[in-house]
């Protein structure tokens, strides 16, 4: 049980799609172009009248209660802090093996050009940790990022959870308890909405296929010569009697 | 092969020393890379349960010492083999080689058979059924031999490509190169462990007289003359026996 939830709340109303949270998401982190931690995102849905209704979602890692990057990852370099709930990874032990990449319903995963790691949003835990905001919601200049400690009774993310409100990107078949929420009126959109991705087939072909068959075979091989070795343990009591019978 | 000294009466020389000694050390070094191995992989894709993989990690200080210690170990491993192969190449490689691998598909399906039939015969089953003529290694060994030496190959191959990936993530160029070379690492030390159940299982409890002669490097007269007949029949010949 973590004993903080870090957690972001994205008031899409105030959203302008300056992108200043990109900008400064890739001038903290040195993220090469091409590439990018976090995004926004244009959805649109037509109200009754026939008019279009926009919202601008910013958008980045959920650090997910659930996150099925962190049991794709064969290194455990992709992990889930038990202090604080954020998804992390491990670039000691990452190998850019892409299996954490596949999985993640947001896409929020990539590999990193520069130096071939798997490189996601991490919340800017350096910063966290020296106490101050996410560069992103730093920078935000219409406050449409609020970030904080769920958990924390007096923190202003629980104020404002408290209040109601929100909503999280899930689908009925993809709810892994993600842990950014966007205010109750944002449109979601096929174009954002999470995907239910299978495991690369490589993956599959480890955890369905070679893994179960090797443990057959190797169970099959240990009991079939268990068996044998009972037979001729059988036959030598049997030589011994009939030895012993002749005396 | 040069024939040494016969120490108690009818016994065949069958093998060298040194090739006591790479065997064993083979045989450790396996057992070693295979539970070192088996604690790297994680999550999803791990062999064994999540505790045996924290467990190994607690032992040897973390997962990264577990890489590369394991990593380092099967670079070891399969450099001082190939040495050996290649030191030995005439005297010990090349004979063995010629004797132990099957790779047609006429002599795998004759191979096959006198596996199927070996074993049958440890259940009583299949008691008259003839055998190929059996050289030094029987069906069952060559097959297994074969299956090492090769898996042997793709394991080194696949784990180095892993290590350098692993070391400098810049120079792998897409991430389904390690994904595969993992798939593949896992299959074929996989097969050569079920090959090695029944390896063991001879050696120890079938014919323990092949054990004594892996450590002791000679064996029984009538125990070659009954289990490779014709081996028997070229050591004759040679006038080894």
């Amino acid at each position: 049980m973590a004993k903080k939830q870090y957690v972001m709340l994205v008031d899409t109303a105030r959203c302008v799609f300056c992108e200043a949270c990109v900008t400064s998401c890739r001038a903290e982190w040195g993220t090469p172009l091409g590439v990018s931690r976090n995004w926004v995102r244009e959805t649109m849905t037509m109200t009754n009248d026939g008019m279009p209704r926009l919202s601008f979602l910013s958008g980045r890692c959920m650090h997910c209660e659930e996150p099925p990057c962190v049991p794709a990852c064969p290194t455990g370099a992709s992990f889930k802090r038990d202090d604080d709930g954020l998804v992390l990874l491990d670039r000691e032990l990452c190998t850019g093996c892409e299996f954490c990449v596949d999985v993640c319903p947001y896409d929020a995963r990539y590999r990193d050009p520069a130096d071939g790691m798997i490189s996601k949003c991490t919340f800017c835990a350096p910063r966290i940790a020296d106490g101050e905001e996410p560069a992103c919601v730093n920078v935000c200049f219409t406050r449409a990022l609020t970030f904080g400690d769920a958990k924390d009774p007096d923190s202003e993310v629980s104020r404002m959870l408290k209040q109601g409100g929100w909503k999280r990107l899930v689908t009925d078949e993809v709810d892994i308890g993600p842990n950014l929420y966007y205010s109750e009126d944002t449109v979601f959109d096929d174009s954002v909405l999470p995907k239910a991705k299978k495991a690369t087939v490589a993956a599959r072909v480890l955890s369905d296929g070679v893994n179960p068959a090797l443990k057959i075979g190797l169970g099959g091989m240990v009991g079939l010569f268990g068996v044998a070795g009972l037979v001729k343990l059988a036959k030598r009591k049997q030589e011994v009697a009939n030895d012993e019978h002749g005396q | 092969m040069s024939t040494g000294n016969n120490p108690q009466g009818k016994m065949v020389f069958t093998r060298p020393k040194s090739v006591i000694r790479i065997h064993w050390f083979n045989a450790v070094s396996w057992l070693l890379l295979t539970v070192s191995g088996l604690g790297i992989v994680r999550g999803d894709l791990r062999f064994m349960p999540a505790g045996f993989t924290e467990w190994m990690q607690s032992v040897v200080g973390g997962q990264f010492n577990l890489i590369v210690g394991h990593s380092l170990y099967g670079i070891i491993w399969a450099t001082i083999l190939a040495a050996f192969a290649i030191a030995n190449w005439n005297n010990v490689m090349l004979p063995f080689l010629k004797r132990v691998l099957t790779l047609t598909p006429a002599s795998i399906l004759t191979d096959m058979k006198s596996m199927g039939i070996t074993i049958a015969q440890l259940f009583g089953l299949l008691k008259k059924a003839e055998l190929p003529p059996v050289g030094r290694y029987n069906g069952a060994q060559r097959l297994l031999g074969t299956m090492i030496l090769v898996s042997g190959v793709l394991i080194t191959l696949t784990g180095v490509a892993m290590f350098i990936m692993f070391l400098f993530t810049e120079l792998m160029v897409k991430g389904a190169i390690f994904r595969w070379s993992l798939v593949a690492h896992a299959f074929f030390v996989g097969l050569v462990w079920i090959g090695l159940v029944a390896h063991i299982y001879y050696s120890v409890i079938e014919t323990p007289e092949a054990l004594e002669g892996m450590k002791s490097g000679y064996l029984d007269e009538d125990f070659v003359k009954h289990h490779s007949p014709g081996w028997y029949d070229e050591l004759k010949q040679e006038g080894k026996v």
